[in-house]
């Protein structure tokens, strides 16, 4: 399924090296080809961008609720373009500065899901003993249970914070990888070349992070953004419930202040419909960045 | 909400070929195999849920107490009732894991009873919006497979990909905006919650128009969150199939266009759907709990928008297990279901 | 599940034929659309303010609040006397009192019911307050009930305890009593009130029949029906569209949505609710010995004023109330005119200045970043806790940091559940918290959350968490409040209590930052005849008492019975069809495919 040849690997590494960077070359090219997939990448790098600006385009003081100089779910204006929320704060402010905290949590949530997530998928195919069975029925058994209650009761027990907002999406979402990096895993192993290596005496860590964890990599690569897309949902899921930081403006933490303070009643919908339609296009960015990834490391699904 | 999307295991063709090859095995030995499995991730769900909740911080008894005209013996008995040593907990949790002997603390009763008024709404709710988006997404997955690159595939997976990205509460409240409050020109016809207006009896006529009518905006919100990716995993399970020898055999013996999709394609694309649909019922109880907040939608998911709020931890427990348990259940059933139809799976 | 689905899908389709909705019969329904679900019909057991709704409307008290100013009424008892030494009251019931089974309501029941809560453990914890000085409750004839009590006590005046039929509940004993859920069957709950519980659906609605054996005379309303709303919005959407005549306890927001609603109006009530910044004072057990974690410049009263005059009441009352409240002072609300204590001229004024000549005079001196110190160096750092369940307190918490920040104090807030919260401040772990309380007319309770012994107290080596937030300790309030708990006259009584307002003000253990209103609308296109408790801005439901529902009235009689659904039939009929027509053609269409078995096909 994945991208490098299953060709013997040469001793010498400067032949890896080099056919790696002919398949970088390779994969930049076809990616290129993917329209939608570079569409996506265009969106996030707007998107980042504006994240990271949000300081210097509004000033922190615009988020606190002592220093807000609008009246109460004031309607879009010269001063306030997308109108304020139930205290006075500019919405447009708010979208840009939830910006950062909806994809700081996508993006730190999936770094420690992929790494449990490899960590466990690559052991559980590696070590064929008692441990590999256990890694494995342990993912089992927490793909099993239901994502989001499972995420309500670690926040719940966790407390809300920005902190345990990722950890609990981090440690909820990694059994998808760990299952499917365990099966890349077996199909990996069985290769003469790792049989070499075993001959040869290489260690257990020798083998999976010299040969199989790159042979990985690019799987869980593709499988990274989508996951991203889905920490995001998650994050808006869960700030929703009231279960996010309620000092850190997010989408999902609009979401929930818009739907307490009566923004469906009071038909304030542009403090309703900026966050969604953010996370909309966010989610669907990462969603067409990941299957055009999927598309060229995988030919087999590629489409005409 | 697509939150466990990628992680359903959905057996490709590819996969299960190989497998057979392997290992073959009946479908007793089969259905024991996974029922073994079954109950020790059952097994598994209960021990974590008792820890989980040991790890809660807080004093129940405390706000229990709050304004309320209590002595200290009371609250000493209740202290003791609660404040088991945790050995004997365990042992009594396990006895009986429904009954945890704490009443949640909202509503004053035992949670399962608690919880027993709330199942049939969300079984109503849910069962119409998995039955309406299955139906839905595998026909537009099926159209848009069969003639891929057509107009009408490329707008609907836009369409399924934008859905697939929307928070579903989110697509509840716009629904809510536009058809119960009623913006410009959309109609706000639509009740704003709940299942049934009071004093009409549910059984009449008017009152099962009733609920229907209450049902139209939730389980269309759900429906079009799910059919997704049911659209999605139909389409390219269709695009594999098609891409197997024994169709371009089938085509090649000259068998017409349609019969080809018709008895051949589509029955075995719809496999890995239909599997994807049971497997989804921890994805659709996720839904369930944010829309349900939504639309006051009476059911277990509002229930737990309660629970979480205050936070009632008996009540929360009982839920977790609640939807966990289902969740086992479900996959078991599915897994013995789809190898019983399909031989190919027994592993 | 799927079944399920189908059959309701697919079940009016069966009896479409029928589709013109039946005339009802004309009622007149007064529906209120509440946010908070019956948590028990049980009196013994239900904690919510909804379940005590169900509970003065079934059944009837001694005697009552009036609605002008909560002073003592006639209720079941026409009047009543004291000893000269006030340790026997004597009651006199009214004649011919019934209940709604057509059973004598006698002496004895009241008789019954006051012991039962006198001798259950369970039963005492929401009435132990009313029994707790009575010494024996006797019925020597069926309209004499006689009370000893062992000292003077006003509560004797209100004594709120909802009397129960002795024939009914004489079969649920004390072990069972603490399972009964009291759901009503039949013709419905048995009681005295003007209302009786017919029908409870967990969750979505609770029904009651008007009580035509009520000694006040049958109601003008046929039935009440509280409908349960998890949301706001929903809420406002059922009231503007007809489907409730009455909402309470909206959020401004929601509230200024509807005030432009064709016939509805809108009416912000005083409540007697109020929110407040507490601080720890100096965390102890009853005993004395310090407990927890708490700064100690808190301790210091010169600070806590200092607070006081940095935190900006009237911005809270407009921002994070959207007007809909009164600035707070003391801990009796104004609502309360008799007994609240207003500091008039003396009041700490939102003055950042004032705070930082306070702080700077008692030698906290601002450090390089612009944080003060203690003498010893300490910063003054204070953690603030809000709650995760309310908005208002998240929104309060985000203005007080900011504005403590100005006068030096950095704050680092805090959002825990109430639960987290509660054992927080039990073990005296905090600094500063927000939360607030709810008064009831009779003061007692409020003010005892001041007292020394309500402090946390220690059991078999664990801490444990009383009354007391604060941990306020003062022995001349102490005094204070024995003397007002046996203080019969109420002029007498009111002065004790502002005099202790007074003290508690100066001290400042609280900042109290609003009184809230409590927002409700009604459709007055369809029903007249509310009274507000107290008049003339109290509420107009949820009352002490049942006063409004005794009195409304519809406007004229055209507007009783509601239509609410009829039109929308037809087009009910024509979705339901349309969508099993959809459905039904899908699965055939499905169906044809898999027709035939696999095996044929190759």
């Amino acid at each position: 399924m994945s991208a490098p040849a299953a060709a013997p690997v040469l001793s010498a590494r400067a032949v890896v090296r080099a056919r790696r960077r002919a398949a970088r070359r390779r994969f930049v090219a076809d990616f290129r080809a993917q329209r939608a997939g570079v569409a996506g990448v265009a969106i996030l790098v707007v998107f980042i961008g504006l994240a990271l600006l949000a300081p210097v385009l509004f000033g922190s003081d615009q988020l606190q609720v002592t220093k807000a100089t609008g009246g109460t779910l004031q309607p879009p204006d010269g001063s306030f373009p997308l109108g304020t929320d139930e205290t006075g704060r500019s919405v447009l402010a708010l979208v840009v500065w939830g910006a950062r905290v909806s994809l700081l949590v996508g993006v730190a949530a999936t770094v420690i899901s992929m790494a449990i997530g490899t960590l466990v998928g690559i052991a559980s195919g590696h070590f064929g003993s008692w441990l590999g069975a256990l890694l494995e029925r342990l993912t089992d058994w927490f793909l099993v249970i239901p994502f989001l209650p499972l995420a309500i009761v670690l926040a719940t027990v966790l407390g809300s914070s920005l902190l345990n907002v990722i950890i609990v999406i981090g440690v909820t979402s990694w059994p998808g990888t760990a299952r499917l990096v365990r099966a890349q895993t077996l199909s990996v192993e069985a290769r003469p070349y790792l049989e070499r290596a075993r001959v040869l005496g290489g260690g257990h860590w020798h083998q999976m992070s010299r040969h199989v964890l790159p042979n990985v990599m690019p799987l869980v690569l593709a499988n990274t953004t989508l996951t991203v897309a889905i920490a995001i949902l998650s994050e808006t899921t869960l700030s929703f419930l009231g279960l996010g930081d309620p000092f850190r403006v997010s989408w999902g933490s609009m979401l929930d202040n818009a739907f307490a303070a009566g923004a469906i009643s009071a038909g304030a919908w542009w403090y309703l419909l900026p966050p969604g339609v953010c996370v909309v296009i966010v989610v669907l960015a990462f969603t067409l960045v990941g299957r055009a990834l999927e598309n060229v490391l995988d030919p087999r699904s590629r489409e005409g | 909400m697509t939150l466990i999307a990628t992680d359903v295991p959905s057996p490709s063709p590819e996969d299960d070929r190989g497998r057979q090859r392997r290992r073959r095995g009946g479908l007793a030995g089969f259905a024991v195999r996974r029922l073994l499995t079954g109950i020790g991730t059952m097994a598994f769900v209960l021990v974590f849920n008792f820890f989980l909740f040991r790890l809660l911080p807080g004093d129940p008894i405390a706000l229990y107490t709050r304004g309320r005209n209590t002595d200290r013996e009371q609250i000493a008995a209740l202290r003791r009732a609660l404040n088991k040593p945790i050995g004997e907990q365990f042992v009594n949790y396990l006895k009986n894991p429904f009954s945890s002997g704490v009443d949640s603390t909202q509503f004053s009763r035992p949670v399962w009873d608690v919880i027993g008024d709330y199942v049939w709404p969300t079984l109503v709710l849910l069962g119409t919006a998995t039955v309406l988006s299955a139906v839905i997404g595998i026909a537009i997955g099926i159209k848009g497979g069969w003639r891929r690159g057509s107009t009408f595939d490329r707008t609907s997976t836009a369409a399924t990909l934008t859905l697939y990205a929307m928070p579903e509460f989110w697509l509840g409240m716009v629904l809510l905006i536009l058809f119960s409050t009623g913006v410009g020109v959309f109609p706000g016809v639509f009740p704003s919650g709940g299942t049934l207006t009071p004093g009409l009896d549910p059984w009449s006529v008017d009152g099962i128009l009733d609920q229907a009518w209450h049902l139209c905006l939730p389980a269309t919100t759900l429906t079009l969150a799910y059919l997704a990716e049911y659209a999605l995993v139909m389409r390219s399970s269709l695009v594999d199939e098609l891409g197997q020898d024994y169709l371009m055999t089938a085509r090649a013996k000259g068998l017409m266009d349609r019969l080809v999709r018709r008895r051949h394609a589509v029955p075995n694309a719809l496999l890995p759907t239909i599997t994807l649909v049971f497997l989804n019922i921890g994805f659709v109880v996720s839904g369930a709990i944010t829309v349900e907040t939504v639309f006051s939608w009476p059911g277990l998911g509002l229930l737990s928008y309660q629970a979480i709020r205050g936070p009632d931890v008996p009540l929360l427990q009982a839920i977790f297990l609640l939807f966990s348990l289902s969740v086992v259940a479900a996959n078991l059933v599915a897994d013995v279901v789809v190898a019983a139809v399909d031989p190919r799976v027994r592993t | 599940m799927v079944l399920a689905a189908a059959a309701l899908m697919l079940g009016p389709l069966v009896v479409d034929a029928q589709s013109s909705v039946p005339a009802k019969a004309k009622k007149v329904t007064f529906t209120v659309g509440i946010k908070q679900d019956i948590d028990s019909l049980n009196p013994f057991t239900g904690i919510v303010a909804s379940a005590y709704e169900m509970y003065q409307l079934n059944y009837e008290t001694l005697t009552d609040y009036s609605v002008k100013d909560f002073s003592a009424k006639p209720a079941l008892a026409e009047s009543w006397d004291t000893s000269a030494d006030g340790l026997t009251w004597t009651y006199h019931l009214r004649a011919g009192l019934k209940w709604s089974d057509g059973q004598p309501l006698t002496a004895r029941d009241v008789a019954y019911t006051f012991n039962r809560v006198r001798k259950g453990k369970y039963e005492q914890t929401n009435f132990g307050n009313y029994v707790a000085a009575m010494t024996s409750v006797e019925a020597p004839d069926d309209r004499t009930v006689v009370i000893k009590v062992s000292k003077p006590t006003p509560i004797m005046l209100h004594l709120y305890v909802y009397i129960l039929p002795e024939h009914i509940w004489k079969d649920i004993d004390e072990k069972k009593v603490t399972d009964y859920t009291n759901e009503p069957t039949g013709a419905g709950i048995v009681g005295s009130g003007p209302f009786l519980v017919t029908e409870h659906k967990k969750g979505q609605f609770v029904r009651l029949r008007a009580n035509p054996m009520y000694w006040g005379g049958r109601p003008k309303v046929d039935e009440l029906v509280f409908r349960i709303f998890n949301n706001e919005d929903s809420l406002a959407q059922a009231l503007r569209r007809g489907e409730i005549d009455f909402a309470d306890d909206l959020g401004s927001n929601v509230f200024k949505s509807l005030k432009n609603a064709p016939g509805v109006t809108t009416f912000p009530a005083k409540s007697s609710g109020f929110d407040e910044i507490a601080m720890n004072t100096g965390a102890a057990l009853d005993d004395g010995t310090p407990i927890g974690d708490g700064h100690p410049a808190l301790k210091d009263k010169r600070v806590r004023v200092a607070i006081a005059h940095a935190v900006d009441t009237k911005t809270l009352v407009d921002r994070v109330f959207g007007g809909f409240a009164t600035a707070g002072t003391s801990i009796i609300p104004s609502l309360y005119q008799d007994l609240h204590y207003d500091p008039g001229s003396s009041a700490y004024t939102f003055d950042p200045a004032e705070a930082d000549r306070l702080l700077d005079a008692a030698g906290y001196k601002k450090a390089a970043n612009g944080i003060r110190t203690m003498p010893n160096g300490r910063p003054l750092r204070f953690r603030l806790f809000g709650r995760s369940n309310s908005q208002n307190s998240q929104q309060t918490v985000q203005f007080v940091q900011g504005w403590l920040k100005d006068i030096g104090i950095d704050v680092r807030s805090k959002i825990v559940s109430e639960d987290s919260l509660t054992e927080i401040i039990g073990q005296g772990n905090f600094d500063l918290f927000e939360w607030g309380w709810v008064v009831e007319p009779d003061p007692n309770y409020q003010l005892s959350t001041f007292t020394c012994a309500n402090r946390s107290y220690k059991d078999a080596g664990t801490v444990y968490a009383n009354l007391s937030d604060s941990f306020y300790c003062n022995k001349a309030y102490d005094a204070l409040f024995t003397r007002q708990s046996q203080q019969v006259d109420v002029a007498a009584r009111a002065e004790t209590v502002k005099a202790m307002q007074k003290m508690l003000y100066e001290d400042a253990p609280y900042v109290v930052t609003a009184y809230y209103d409590d927002l409700e609308a009604y459709r007055s296109d369809r029903f007249t005849g509310f009274q507000a408790q107290p008049s003339p801005h109290g509420s107009l439901l949820f009352q002490y008492g049942t006063h409004s529902y005794r009195t409304i009235r519809p406007v004229t009689k055209a507007a009783g019975p509601k239509a609410a659904q009829s039109p929308r039939s037809g087009l009910v009929v024509g979705g339901v069809i349309g969508g099993a027509a959809v459905l039904g053609g899908l699965v055939f269409l499905g169906l044809r495919g898999r027709r035939r078995p696999r095996s044929e096909v190759e």
